[in-house]
């Protein structure tokens, strides 16, 4: 076990290690000049100083150590190189500065938007899944009546659906119509609320991205536990365990539920780890002050040491994502073998 | 023994699914005899069985028996009890229905007994048919845009001449959404989109004031956003927004020097309607003019005629006409007064013979010839002189696809009226002809090919024409009369981007599709079939790409492509390629999971030891297997990219505007105000982009279970 795990550890390091340095490739495929950008910033200074200011944009350009090539600047990035004499890079903790406004270390800037996002997503993952699960068995167990073809329809629909026009809709429908939620923001603007009723405002204003979130996770989840169990369901325990006359609800419960629990579990475990990245489209659509936001916002906004740490953020969420599936697969389905 | 029953029954039901899909003929015969053999045991010792007759109902649903399902049990367990089993066999044809249909035809059947899958298929091919053919009939400017067009609700109302007026029309005037005319009797109705858009307040014009509907009105004329009538009595009243001084004396802007304010002997007094030459009304600006040459002029001139201004102080003036910001006036003398405009609006251009042209002033150019008729668009000024010639000037742009020329008049036809809308011109002629020419994207300037009596009086609004009889009937109507799912905020017509979009949307998925397909096929078969170091190696690739981030790498990658200073076309191409390179892991595993399975078949082992070639191995019998599951997952991936590409295209980091797709014509239709009131903005192409995937997803779904028969056990 312990060596599959190494073994894994080792894969992960090297595919991030490949990963990253094509995303630093990329990166600087972008056109934009950091150095000079700073330098421009003191234009005013200089401004009957050209040669001056041409000083300070080399000066500027060693210090980020652009004059560098390529690969030592990945590999000063990663902080296995020293720049300027230093060890300073992601391994030691340095994930950049962000450029906005004020500048500041990427980590500042990202605690608040990661708080958020925690927040929503911790709600709209427990809501979805105790939705789907329950509707995904009772399809399974009454499928082919009525019930069943109408929530196939309904999943095909809500898979088909794009976030965007899916949280348009219920804008549209449940905070313009009916009036029931604010339209966008996080908290009543100006609001000196503190504790629980600070709390209870937030949630209000989450209330409308959380329905969004979930029923944009209803269809995919619901065919997918549907699908486990109607597997299980034509097991052979099944069938003993119904000729063996044990009741129904016992059937399922115990006996198929347990089965069909396996590929869930994965797909739950990945959820969850989708819990730090955030949604894009709705943190977007809703002006929420979240990790999917921020990255946009900083792509616009050529904050390129943000994207790239949120970037690597994603990758590694994946990477660990999988090898955690993986072993807890092996933890719920004894017949499989990790250690090999 | 019980259990044991349950067994068979089980095989049994797996078996009838082979069959159903046709699998392997040969194998079947035997497997139905057995299935019959375990049949008449089970009947014989239980006679309600429930499995076995759900696998029986299947059975002869399957091979349509043409007899019902409910009855079909009964009559056949009398059948069997009275006539026996082995009739039972022989007098069914299954075994020859099966011979003759091939997988693919079965696949077919299949496919079209799911009412749900045909009817998705039939929706997408209406759409797709929408799509590819809609543009190539209809064309669309990418530069165009019609502020006085901006966010009209869906509908055709705009050329709804109301029944009470069409035998009895006295004048027509419209100047942008709606249309107000007034009949001989002095009655005032109003048709069109007459709840203005931008009104805060929800102004409905159709709110004619009690003053004017009970009383007789001598003249009424519409403007952009307000309609002033003058009444019998000489009481000059308005109605509609008031905000930019249009009327009245409420708006905020009255008192500033924005704006002009109504005079005050119109505002409380009353003038003689006999004096009145004409009423003419534009952009928040209206103008009256007197027979003896004097002229009120009052409203928003900043916006609506910057050169209004000095207008007032002159008694010469014959004829108003307002252009989107300017005036101009046809003075009693016979020339054009254009104001400070006449640098923009009174410049001749004339072509010479090589090509140069030579810019004249137009009281020049008229060198002692008289205007006759004036005649004014947004932007252009056209002057009927008197020897018949028709000179246009400003700016009139008759090149582009969407446009109608000037008609070339016969010898001896001249022009008897000219009338100008806001992008095109109208005329009447002596021959009785009716000519529109210059802008067509309402239809305009479609213009009926016949004649008219030549004391019939033409009418050209902003976007309509009418042409009125000698007996003050409506003889016919051409024009603008709506549009089917409302405009945008540029007023553009939506229905027309949703058709130009619905072909970039699809075209983008369908070659990211290619894209992502060929690479998934190449390297999942050259994974799967020749497994050892490629395999690992190409796995190992599948899998780094697999761990990048979807969505947030396509957007830094087309962000890259925004920095970049490249053509559009080659930019939405690349958009393509990033699309399909991201996509395609997921369907490479697939592939080569399936060649693995079928490599190690049994049958493939026996075509080995057959002696059969590798290559003919490869394609016969290893290819059709992957085929279905290609085929099913570019059907879904189909869906997928669409989805992808608006998501992109809504982020802003996809397809850029004003080029349309599904996806960016959402984009901006994010404020409170666009979702709540300008709901048509987003609803269509949402539902279009909707109803496409889920079509598509539809008969994905449905393409899987036919061709997989493990699947059908789950339906």
């Amino acid at each position: 076990m312990a060596r599959y795990i190494a073994k894994r550890l080792l894969y992960i390091l090297l595919v991030f290690i490949l990963i990253s340095f094509l995303m630093y490739l990329i990166y600087n495929a972008i056109p934009f000049d950091r150095a000079r950008w700073l330098a421009d910033e003191q234009k005013e200074a200089y401004k009957y100083d050209p040669e001056g200011l041409e000083q300070l944009y080399q000066e500027k350009r060693t210090e980020l150590g652009l004059d560098k090539n390529i690969v030592e600047r990945y590999l000063m990035w990663l902080g296995v190189m020293p720049l300027n004499g230093k060890y300073n890079g992601m391994l030691q903790g340095n994930f950049g500065v962000s450029y906005t406004n004020i500048q500041q270390p990427v980590v500042e800037v990202l605690k608040e938007p990661m708080k958020n996002t925690i927040f929503i997503n911790v709600f709209a993952t427990v809501l979805a899944l105790g939705i789907t699960i329950p509707l995904g068995i009772l399809c399974a167990v009454k499928k082919g009546t009525k019930l069943d073809t109408g929530v196939q329809v309904g999943s095909i629909i809500g898979y088909s659906m794009p976030t965007f026009i899916t949280a348009i809709l219920f804008i549209f429908i449940f905070a313009i119509s009916f009036g029931w939620f604010p339209v966008s923001g996080q908290e009543t603007p100006g609001s000196t609320l503190t504790g629980a009723a600070r709390f209870f405002d937030r949630l209000y204003y989450m209330a409308l991205p959380l329905i969004v979130m979930t029923f944009c996770s209803l269809g995919g989840m619901t065919r997918y536990v549907r699908a486990s169990m109607i597997e299980a369901l034509s097991m052979d325990c099944i069938r003993t365990a119904r000729a063996k006359g044990l009741k129904e609800r016992t059937v399922i419960f115990s006996h198929a539920w347990r089965n069909a629990l396996i590929p869930i579990v994965t797909l739950v475990i990945g959820w969850f780890l989708g819990i730090f990245s955030g949604s894009i489209m709705i943190e977007n659509i809703f002006g929420l002050n979240g990790m999917g936001r921020m990255y946009i916002i900083s792509l616009n906004n050529n904050d390129f040491d943000v994207v790239l740490t949120l970037q690597m953020f994603y990758v590694i969420i994946g990477l660990v994502g999988n090898l955690v599936i993986d072993l807890i697969y092996g933890l719920v389905d004894p017949r499989i073998r990790i250690n090999k | 023994m019980e259990e044991k029953n349950n067994d068979l029954n089980l095989s049994e039901e797996k078996q009838e699914f082979s069959c159903e899909t046709n699998d392997n003929v040969v194998a079947e015969n035997e497997v139905s005899l057995n299935d019959e053999a375990v049949n008449d045991v089970a009947t014989e010792e239980e006679n309600a069985n429930e499995e076995e007759t759900k696998g029986e109902k299947k059975a002869w649903k399957t091979f349509k028996h043409g007899v019902k399902k409910t009855g079909s049990t009964l009559w056949r367990w009398t059948r069997r009890t009275f006539i026996g089993a082995s009739k039972d066999l022989v007098s069914e044809d299954k075994f020859g229905v099966e011979d003759i249909v091939s997988p693919t035809k079965q696949i077919f059947i299949n496919f079209f007994h799911k009412p749900l899958a045909v009817t998705a298929l039939v929706i997408f091919i209406i759409i797709f048919l929408f799509a590819l053919i809609g543009p190539l009939v209809n064309k669309l400017d990418l530069g165009y845009n019609e502020s006085y067009h901006v966010n009209i609700k869906p509908g055709y109302t705009f050329m709804n001449v109301p029944n009470d007026l069409k035998n009895n029309v006295k004048s027509i005037s419209s100047f942008s959404y709606f249309s107000v005319g007034l009949d001989n009797n002095g009655k005032v109705y109003v048709w069109g989109n007459t709840k203005i858009p931008s009104s805060a307040e929800k102004t409905d014009l159709k709110n004619i004031p009690d003053e004017v509907r009970n009383s007789k009105v001598a003249f009424v004329a519409a403007g952009y956003d307000h309609i002033i009538a003058i009444t019998e009595s000489g009481r000059v009243i308005g109605w509609g927004e008031y905000e930019g001084a249009q009327y009245g004396d409420k708006g905020s802007l009255i008192g500033t020097s924005q704006v002009i304010a109504m005079p005050d002997i119109l505002l409380n007094g009353t003038i003689n309607v006999n004096d009145v030459a004409q009423l003419t009304c534009g952009y928040q600006v209206s103008a009256i003019v007197m027979k003896n040459g004097s002229v009120y002029v009052w409203g928003n001139y900043k916006s609506g005629a910057t050169n209004m201004k000095t207008l007032r102080a002159r008694t010469d003036v014959a004829e108003i006409q307002f252009l989107g910001t300017k005036c101009v006036a046809l003075l009693k003398d016979g020339s054009v007064w254009f104001g400070n405009a006449e640098e923009s609006l009174g410049i001749v251009e004339i072509a010479a013979a090589d090509g140069s042209l030579t810019f004249k002033k137009l009281s020049e150019y008229q060198n002692g010839r008289k205007a006759v008729q004036i005649a004014a668009t947004k932007s252009a000024v056209a002057t009927l002189l008197d020897d018949g010639e028709l000179v246009i000037t400003g700016v009139f742009n008759t090149e582009s696809e969407t446009s109608v020329a000037q008609p070339v008049l016969a010898e001896g036809e001249t022009v008897l009226q000219l009338e100008g809308g806001a992008k095109h011109f109208s005329m009447l002629t002596s021959a009785g002809n009716v000519y529109s020419f210059g802008d067509n994207n309402l239809k305009q300037c479609k213009a009926p090919g016949k004649t008219y009596g030549t004391d019939s009086k033409l009418i050209a609004c902003a976007f309509q024409n009418y042409v009125i009889g000698s007996d003050s009937k409506l003889e016919t109507k051409w024009g603008c009369k709506g549009y089917l799912m409302g405009t945008d905020e540029l007023g553009r017509d939506v229905f027309l981007r949703i058709m130009h979009g619905g072909k970039q949307t699809m075209t983008i998925g369908a070659v990211a599709v290619i894209i992502s397909t060929i690479i998934a096929v190449i390297i999942g078969c050259l994974s799967g079939y020749f497994g050892g170091w490629v395999d690992m190696l190409l796995m190992r690739v599948t899998e780094i790409f697999g761990a990048i981030p979807f969505l947030p790498f396509a957007l830094i990658l087309s962000s890259i492509l925004a920095g970049k200073n490249i053509e559009e076309n080659t930019r939405i191409f690349l958009i393509m390629v990033i699309l399909g390179l991201l996509s395609w892991t997921g369907l490479a595993r697939m592939v080569r999971g399936q060649i693995l399975a079928t490599r190690e078949s049994e049958y493939v082992v026996a075509a080995k030891a057959m002696g059969v070639r590798e290559g003919r191995i490869a394609f016969k019998h290893i290819l059709p297997n992957v085929i279905s599951v290609i085929l099913v997952s570019v059907t879904l991936d189909f869906a997928g990219c669409m989805l992808t590409e608006s998501s992109l295209s809504y982020l802003g980091f996809g397809v850029r505007l004003p080029r349309p797709t599904w996806g960016n014509m959402l984009d901006g239709c994010n404020s409170e105000l666009v979702i709540g009131q300008f709901w048509w903005r987003w609803l269509f192409p949402a539902i279009f982009l909707l109803v496409t995937t889920i079509c598509i997803n539809i008969i994905g779904d449905s393409l899987r279970d036919v061709m997989d028969p493990k699947s059908s056990i789950e339906k």
